[in-house]
């Protein structure tokens, strides 16, 4: 059997102004991809963002974003992400640029990605931190991550089926 | 081969094979309008040909080379010249352009060869004059 290959880019919002980044909306994130994509790779492009496009998920507090496409031509889908340069949503323009951290086959992989690339970012924040309340926060947030990995970690080896393969 | 080539270049017999060696690809095209008294410089040509990309696709079509060599404007028959790697696209364009100022036209491409020389001869109509 032959099952339906897929790409997950794991991107993230980049906003100048953090507080605007809570009025995005999944849909308005589809429609700036796909109009991204359509003024870059014309009608063909278009039609071919068409086919397995959705924006999985969405966390408006950190601004990290799923898409999927299909695995044929994800490539050239990507390639308009850069010229987004705003996305609309209920009236308001939210100047902003998508930074793709991660491209992974499953899910899954995208997800232990992003554990792992917020762990380092929480890491990256401690030195930074000014005063002692806020070290403390950090610090149980790295805790906390630390004891999920852990026990994520049993789990997956039960079941470890679904491999990424990188392209 | 090597020691050859020291000893005696000019009498030497030399076997060279090339393999996809032609960079572009050259289309002879002919532009059919529903008005026939319609006239089409060779810019205007171009333009409507760029157009037509950009519709299928987009910026990054638009933005790719493709040269006008020759344009007869009494037949509308054009000579194009196009980097290997894109002549589907430009082909798959030129099929979908419909319309020149809201009338009906078709682009026939009458032979496409990697190069210019052979679109000297036709092998489509066979005319023996």
């Amino acid at each position: 059997m032959v099952r339906v290959k897929l790409r997950y880019l794991l991107c993230e919002v980049n906003v100048s102004d953090r507080s605007r980044l809570l009025l995005l909306d999944d849909r308005a994130v589809a429609v700036a991809v796909k109009a991204a994509v359509a003024r870059m790779h014309g009608d063909y492009g278009a039609a071919l963002c068409r086919i397995r496009f959705s924006v999985k998920y969405l966390n408006a507090l950190t601004g990290i974003v799923f898409l999927r496409f299909h695995k044929m031509f994800y490539r050239l889908l990507w390639s308009a992400l850069p010229f987004i340069t705003c996305i609309e949503t209920r009236g308001q323009k939210i100047e902003c640029f998508l930074n793709c951290l991660h491209v992974g086959g499953t899910i899954r992989t995208c997800q232990k990605f992003l554990v792992r690339y917020n762990t380092r970012q929480l890491h990256r924040m401690l030195p930074k931190c000014k005063n002692e309340e806020e070290k403390k926060h950090v610090r149980e947030e790295i805790l906390k991550c630390c004891l999920t990995e852990g026990k994520r970690e049993e789990f997956v080896e039960e079941s470890d089926s679904e491999e990424d393969e990188e392209q | 081969m090597r020691r050859d080539d020291k000893k005696d270049e000019t009498s030497l017999f030399r076997r060279v094979v090339l393999k996809n060696a032609a960079l572009y690809h050259y289309l002879k095209v002919s532009l059919v309008l529903e008005d026939e008294s319609t006239k089409l410089s060779a810019v205007d040509l171009k333009q409507f040909i760029i157009t037509g990309l950009k519709n299928l696709f987009g910026e990054v079509g638009a933005a790719l080379s493709f040269d006008l060599l020759k344009y007869d404007e009494e037949t509308l028959t054009s000579f194009l010249r196009v980097p290997s790697r894109d002549l589907v696209r430009l082909w798959s364009s030129l099929t979908l352009l419909g319309s020149y100022k809201n009338r009906a036209c078709a682009f026939r491409v009458l032979q496409v060869s990697p190069y210019l020389l052979s679109l000297t001869g036709n092998s489509r109509e066979l005319k023996l004059d």
